[in-house]
């Protein structure tokens, strides 16, 4: 007699199976599940992270199946947080909002709110990382209570303890089958991390390696100095850029987005504390800046956050010989053009001196082109007095190079005006 | 600072053609001066890779004039600002290109979009630069445009020897030094880059081309695809309060019966009247409209509204007669002359049940209702820079306004 199984079985078994099919198949899936994991950066990882950590709502908007709830086990784990996942859409509005239990005497006693086994888990436990999964495909209804448990952190009666952290997931609006739209105060109050999949990392996973990304740590010994520098770079842009402070999102494609706010620029202002805190590079910081402030007023800020890179001006000035100047053009340039300003606004022949220094010593150490602009601007600052430093005479390549590109350009206005001619 | 030894690359020559570059195009100067030079026999010409490094050949340095340099520096560059290297590998994946041929296919394409409004006005065209005419192309349209629409053939013969590199197509090149390789560019420069060249262009226009121009309006804002904008529109509308799928204390659930005491909500669902108002004015093409309406009808359908609760109603100076859907693609869309749409809004509302959706597809130039009506509008506006406003005999002054703010407008194509 043969039991059954999801196999076929031979007719006449040959031997007797010591082994059924089922612990055969059982070791064939547990060789696949042999995997093992490789470090590797993650930047959306560690944005995610560290806006966790900052306790500021979190709204991943990706593609079904990328990956979106691996990444918040990750996070769970290396936080050490329990990992509770719901799923929106398989819930109704009272399993967030409470469910009103009618007793003996609702006029005199009044109808309770009972919250569900979950959250009064997560309430006993005091900590716990809660994933809010599907929200773009639940109803209406239902994502108006997860609102509210999001924003003020309630389900029905019961309030979330402040170690509980929580992270949303939303499918873009172009694959949101469910009308799912943030209207733009709840866009407001979420930092909006886009979360794609890196083809490399896709493939070497299924080949059986996976990434394990390096957690940020904060610093203790960078606090104080990453509040101040987070407070200068906000400030340092808003008190030149009044515009930046509030601006509705104006057209139909950026609704749902990110966009600046007092309130939007105060998360940021927790971020780039937080990033600066923790080590994290540049990227990491434009995804969490551009994921609250939106892209415009983001880039300004990282914008202005590069100018603040910039060795200072009267530093250089101050010991031009062993200065260290940006080693990118673009920056080389405008370091020099700062130096340049800053003899303007002091001009004194020492200063126009050690600025002619530090010119022989860009044209040294990177491309001569970019220190022709700096140069004629300063030559324009001598004032009569003044006799021209030795130093100049090193400059004498960029001259020549200046004129070359010059006689470049006439030659390229004669050709076009003949081949604007021939042409007619 | 020139080296006299014979083959190696003549760096004054380089960089004067990079200052007559960046004096020629005062705006790009941030990302010539980004790139970081990188000395290789092995590129025929010069080519950028996507780390914004730039692979020079001192034999093609040593061949070319000064001032045909220069359109090459900014020609490289162009590459880079308009990201060809992330559009090249998004548009193999789109349109399945993956030969080697296919490479070159959309390295001249990237071409063609950079070369019809980089050079003149003090930059020389380069020997043998690909431009859209040549390809018996438009000109002004956008690399994955052209890239479907030439084969390598004769045509393109002449070029096979051109190579900008990594940077322009998205394919490695032998000698490109990768992403650990010294003074390369991270993604974030890379944008930061970008956008103070496109506030160099927006906040100072009259300097530069319409291409530039476009492009600084778009670098960071790229149009959406309305088909995406309209879905979402109106599914938003579709799916408010009252109407769609949702939950309602009106009617207990099936679930309260095995609780007794407690209140539970049940799920109805009521779908959408959606009534789509159309333009029939002279001015509003039949292509253009058949897309836009077969569009709401997909959308319509997806967020549960069925065939026979949407409405078509043809509308230009008078609103015709209320075609529904379910009669198939024979609505006579007949019309012409101007466009009151006030009388379109009047007829849909009076329909009964009345409609929860408003759609309008028109091209603007109409008069609007002064009050929000009762009910969702969504404007799908396809946009007429070229035309002149319509012109009323009773009334020469009227000016059609823009839509309301009431509506939810997207533009449409």
């Amino acid at each position: 007699m043969t039991t059954c199984t999801p196999f076929a079985m031979p007719e006449t078994p040959a031997e007797p199976a010591l082994t059924s099919q089922l612990d055969i198949a059982g070791e064939l899936t547990a060789l696949l599940r042999d995997t093992t994991t490789e470090l590797r950066p993650d930047d959306q990882l560690e944005a995610l992270t560290l806006a966790v950590a900052a306790d500021l709502p979190v709204l991943l908007w990706g593609e079904p199946g990328i990956g979106k709830t691996a990444a918040l086990t990750q996070l769970a784990a290396s936080l050490d947080l329990p990992l509770t996942t719901v799923i929106a859409s398989v819930h109704e509005p009272s399993d967030f909002s409470g469910l009103p239990i009618v007793g003996d005497d609702p006029a005199e006693q009044g109808v309770p709110m009972a919250p569900p086994d979950w959250a009064v888990r997560l309430v006993r436990a005091g900590r716990g990382l809660l994933f809010l999964d599907e929200l773009s495909t639940a109803p209406p209804a239902v994502q108006a209570a997860l609102l509210r448990l999001v924003l003020e952190r309630r389900i029905g009666a019961l309030q979330l303890p402040p170690g509980v952290r929580i992270v949303a997931a939303a499918n873009p609006r172009s694959s949101a089958a469910g009308g799912w739209e943030l209207s733009p105060p709840l866009a407001n109050r979420f930092v909006h991390l886009q979360w794609t999949h890196d083809h490399e990392v896709v493939v070497r996973g299924l080949g059986g390696t996976w990434p394990r990304a390096t957690m940020p740590r904060l610093d203790p010994g960078k606090l104080t100095q990453a509040v101040d520098f987070a407070r200068r770079a906000v400030c340092g842009l808003l008190a030149v850029r009044p515009k930046l402070v509030h601006q509705l999102p104006g057209n139909e494609a950026r609704r749902g987005g990110a966009w600046p706010s007092p309130r939007s620029w105060d998360m940021t202002l927790n971020l780039i504390a937080f990033a600066t805190a923790a080590g994290s590079s540049r990227d990491v910081l434009s995804l969490l800046i551009r994921g609250t402030v939106g892209d415009g007023p983001g880039l300004e800020l990282l914008a202005s956050l590069d100018r603040m890179d910039l060795p200072d001006p009267e530093t250089l000035l101050a010991d031009p010989a062993t200065a260290e100047l940006p080693e990118r053009g673009d920056l080389r340039q405008a370091t020099l053009d700062g130096v340049v300003a800053a003899v303007r606004n002091r001009p004194d022949k020492p200063r126009w001196d050690a600025a002619w220094a530090l010119l022989v010593r860009a044209l040294e150490t990177g491309a001569p082109d970019l220190v022709v602009v700096p140069a004629t601007t300063l030559a324009a600052l001598r004032q009569e007095d003044w006799d021209v430093p030795a130093s100049i005479e090193q400059l004498a390549g960029v001259v020549s190079l200046s004129r070359r590109a010059d006689r470049s350009a006439d030659r390229a206005t004669a050709r076009i005006a003949v081949a604007a001619q021939a042409g007619r | 600072m020139t080296t006299g030894a014979p083959g190696a690359l003549d760096l004054d020559k380089l960089f004067a053609a990079r200052l007559h570059a960046a004096r020629a195009r005062p705006y790009l100067a941030t990302a010539l001066f980004a790139l970081h030079t990188v000395e290789s026999r092995r590129v025929p010409t010069m080519g950028v890779d996507q780390y914004w490094r730039c692979y020079v050949s001192p034999a093609f340095v040593d061949a070319t004039p000064v001032e045909e340099l220069a359109g090459v520096w900014v020609h490289e560059v162009s590459h880079l600002l308009r990201d060809h290297h992330g559009r090249g590998d998004r548009a193999t994946r789109v349109l399945g290109l993956t030969g080697p041929g296919d490479r070159l296919r959309m390295n001249i394409a990237a071409d063609c979009e950079i070369n019809d409004d980089v050079f003149g006005d003090g930059l020389v065209r380069p020997e043998g630069a690909v431009e859209p005419r040549a390809l018996g192309l438009d000109e002004g349209e956008l690399m994955e445009d052209y890239v479907r629409q030439f084969r390598l053939g004769p045509y393109t013969q002449r070029f096979a020897w051109l190579d900008c590199g990594s940077g322009a197509d998205g394919l490695e090149r032998e000698w490109d030094l990768g992403p650990d390789g010294a003074h390369g560019l991270s993604a974030q420069e890379q944008d930061a880059v970008r956008f103070r060249v496109a506030q160099g262009i927006t906040g100072r226009p009259g300097n530069s081309s319409r291409g530039w121009k476009r492009w600084a309006e778009e670098a960071f804002h790229p149009p959406q695809p309305w088909r995406e904008l309209l879905g979402a529109a109106v599914r938003s509308a579709a799916s408010g309060s009252g109407t769609g799928e949702d939950y309602s204390y009106g009617r207990p659930s099936r679930r309260s019966a095995g609780l007794p005491g407690v209140v539970l909500p049940s799920l109805r669902r009521r779908p959408p009247r959606v009534s789509v108002v159309i333009d029939t004015s002279g001015s509003v093409s039949d292509a253009e409209l058949g897309s836009a309406l077969l569009e709401v009808a997909a959308i319509s359908s997806a967020v549960g509204g069925r065939r026979d609760l949407i409405s078509v109603l043809p509308c230009d100076a008078a609103a015709r007669i209320v075609h529904p859907l379910c009669l198939g693609e024979g609505i006579p869309l007949v019309g012409g002359g101007g466009t009151d749409l006030r009388t379109g809004f009047a007829r849909a509302l009076r329909t009964s049940p009345r409609p929860d959706v408003i759609v309008v597809l028109t091209d603007g130039q109409t008069r609007w209702p002064r009050e929000q009506p009762p009910c969702r509008t969504v404007v799908g506006l396809f946009p007429r820079h070229h035309r002149r406003a319509s012109w009323d005999e009773d009334d020469p002054d009227y000016v059609p306004d823009s839509p309301p703010e009431w509506a939810r407008t997207v533009t449409i194509g």
